[in-house]
């Protein structure tokens, strides 16, 4: 009787340990962070504040620009931008790759179109953007979208083309439900590929981004490293950096990898039953 | 008397003098230490000042007699050789002995005397673990030889400062460094056997504990680089962000000890809270030097009375039971005289921080006398197994006896 209550309690701790057995192994992470500091710091030592502020001017700065309310909303209209080009390149990537995964000829059709999206230079696109769309949020959307687009479509492509034919015949035989055929065999083969696809093109995006407004607009973290490098502020400069990378580690640590790492045991364990 | 001595079932493995020295050192060297601070003895006229001359003794006297127990009867255990003669052991004690002696001495003698016996020392415990070590299949010990070495030098290089009348607490910086990479190099060892006991007794539910090498080469360089910067660098900030490195480093070796409910077991929650108070230690240090304060003291004090207090302490609970054949050791003075230590390393770090300075006398009392009762449980309750025969009568340091 007290056997469900139980299943789902230790669950839930096996869940809470392993949570928390990842956030701790991240003190490994801090300790190479602190490393690269100290390296920093007597680079700085050496350089000069002009050239190199020290770590600890920069993180000054940046709690200096957290409380005068200026890093917040300019880091809060970088993501807005960066996450909107990459739900953009995220929903047409997928789709088109899916598609495109499904027939030979449309595969090998496309195959030489994402080289030359893969091969333009994202600097390339953003001249081309900032005479379509101006100085906007279009740019930096137009921008971050093409640039993430060929990762996520080529993801989608593999995931596709490499569905094992033996599966589906097996679910044919058995008869499977189509719906029960997509969520069961389809799905979570799919997503095994599109997953890392759409990770690496989320940090892409943050990257990119951050150029795009650089040159493109007059509000962002970009725009705000632009300001800061004509006052000839290397501080502040440095600030929206650590700014920048300080959110790019805790969405790749906190978000990502995690997610990353159960997709991940999920291909393990379906090629380890293969 | 002698004879008597010599028969003794005192010689018949490394740990047995060692370890009594080691009590015996820590509550007479801290007894004489409270004495001088609160006025009762004058402060002692040595070179380099009190301080030095206090955390010299602590450093190369106390840590050093548990070094050298240590490390004779691991090497046996390691790598299967014989113990060292009585001879050659006595010869040891009497080294270590005459170096605390003429280093008590050197207001009168000078330090030429003590340089030479501490020296003589380490050199001839280093000729003894040498050999073995280095012959051991794969050389996989071989850690334990280029901390000894980096302790020798360091010694030496101590005594030139002196000689020199350059900052010899500089020297004693770094041999607390070495210290602590002794520590995460020696615990790594020993915890995966214990740890693994006690997980095996409890029917082997949780993962098995796995001290990893990459973390713990993680640890070591993290450490190491701190000590140099301390050196190199003394009071900037990038040794402040190598010791937050060092303190981050630690904090992650302790993923390894999550291994469930068995962390609670004496045998591995001592160990765990060692790497706690090396993590705690170094990130005062890394604090004060980034935040402008002198906050050196406290942190040194978290890591020489806490990680190296408790380390010593668990270790010398450990292997000098299971060495003398009497098993693991289930009564409650082990915890007991942990807490003790424990508590001296947390008064001793707090009347060094803002917040206990006004109670400093206080405070240093206290943990002087926290730690001379948990030394002091230990000799009580160890003598027995350090000093009388074998229950099983056997010779030796073999432990199978008490498996059996």
């Amino acid at each position: 009787m007290s056997g469900r209550p139980s299943l789902g309690a230790s669950r839930v701790q096996t869940w809470l340990a392993g949570a928390g057995n990842y956030l701790w192994s991240g003190w490994g992470s801090l300790a190479s962070v602190f490393l690269f500091l100290a390296i920093w710091d007597v680079a700085a030592g050496q350089l000069g504040a002009l050239i190199l502020p020290t770590p600890l001017d920069a993180l000054t700065t940046l709690v200096r620009l957290l409380q005068d309310g200026q890093a917040g909303p300019e880091t809060l209209v970088t993501a807005r931008r960066a996450l909107a080009g990459f739900a953009l390149s995220v929903g047409i990537g997928s789709l088109l790759g899916l598609a495109a995964g499904i027939s030979t000829t449309a595969s090998m059709m496309s195959r030489p179109i994402v080289t030359l999206l893969v091969g333009t230079p994202p600097i390339a696109w953003l001249v081309l953007a900032l005479l379509w769309f101006g100085a906007g949020d279009g740019t930096p959307i137009f921008t971050v979208f093409i640039a993430c687009f060929p990762i996520v479509f080529v993801g989608a492509m593999q995931g596709t083309r490499s569905l094992d034919g033996q599966l589906r015949e097996l679910a044919r035989m058995f008869g499977l439900p189509p719906l029960m055929q997509f969520t069961d065999i389809y799905l979570p083969h799919v997503v095994s590929y599109l997953f890392p696809a759409w990770i690496s093109a989320l940090g892409m995006s943050w990257k990119i981004v951050v150029m795009a407004e650089l040159l493109s607009t007059e509000d962002g973290i970009g725009a705000a490293l632009a300001v800061s490098r004509s006052h000839l502020d290397t501080a502040a400069s440095m600030a929206w950096i650590v700014t920048l990378v300080g959110s790019l580690l805790a969405i790749e640590y906190l978000l990502l990898e995690p997610i990353k790492r159960q997709v991940e045991s999920w291909r393990e364990f379906a090629s380890s039953n293969d | 008397m002698l004879n008597r001595l010599n028969a003794a079932s005192l010689w018949i493995c490394p740990f047995r003098p060692f370890f009594l020295l080691t009590a015996a050192h820590a509550i007479i060297a801290i007894s004489l230490w409270l004495a001088a601070l609160g006025g009762i003895l004058p402060m002692p006229e040595l070179p380099g000042g009190p301080v030095v001359a206090h955390a010299h003794e602590m450093i190369f006297g106390f840590a050093m007699a548990s070094v050298a127990g240590f490390l004779l009867t691991a090497v046996v255990e390691f790598t299967g050789c014989p113990p060292i003669g009585r001879p050659a052991l006595q010869r040891l004690v009497a080294l270590w002995l005459a170096g605390r002696l003429a280093w008590g001495l050197a207001g009168w003698f000078g330090i030429h005397p003590a340089a030479v016996l501490d020296l003589a020392f380490i050199a001839l415990l280093i000729g003894h673990a040498a050999g073995p070590l280095w012959r051991a299949p794969q050389r996989r010990h071989l850690a334990f030889l280029h901390t000894l070495l980096a302790l020798a030098a360091c010694q030496a290089g101590f005594y030139l400062s002196l000689l020199r009348g350059t900052d010899a607490m500089a020297w004693l910086r770094i041999g607390s460094g070495l210290l602590m990479i002794l520590i995460v190099v020696a615990l790594s060892r020993i915890s995966m056997r214990l740890v693994n006991d006690v997980l095996e007794a409890q029917g082997g539910i949780a993962a098995p504990y796995l001290a990893r090498p990459p973390r713990r080469g993680l640890a070591i360089f993290a450490i190491a680089a701190h000590t140099a910067a301390e050196f190199l660098l003394p009071g900037s900030t990038a040794t402040g962000w190598l010791a937050l490195a060092a303190a981050a480093a630690a904090f992650n070796l302790l993923n390894d000890w999550h291994v469930g409910r068995a962390l609670f077991q004496r045998w591995v929650f001592v160990p765990y809270l060692v790497y706690w108070a090396m993590a705690l230690g170094y990130a005062i240090l890394g604090a004060g030097l980034l935040s402008g304060h002198n906050w050196s003291n406290a942190g040194q004090h978290l890591l020489l009375v806490g990680a190296l207090g408790l380390a010593i302490f668990i270790v010398m609970a450990v292997a000098g039971r299971m060495h003398s054949g009497w098993g693991l050791d289930p009564r409650r003075w082990v915890p007991a005289g942990a807490l003790l230590i424990g508590g001296a390393a947390t008064a001793r770090s707090a009347a060094s921080l803002p917040a206990g300075a006004e109670a400093y006398a206080t405070l240093l009392e206290i943990a002087g006398g926290l730690w001379i009762a948990g030394w002091s449980l230990y000799l009580a309750w160890s003598w027995k197994a350090l000093a009388t025969p074998r229950p099983d009568s056997a010779k030796g340091c073999d432990e199978a006896a008490a498996a059996g």
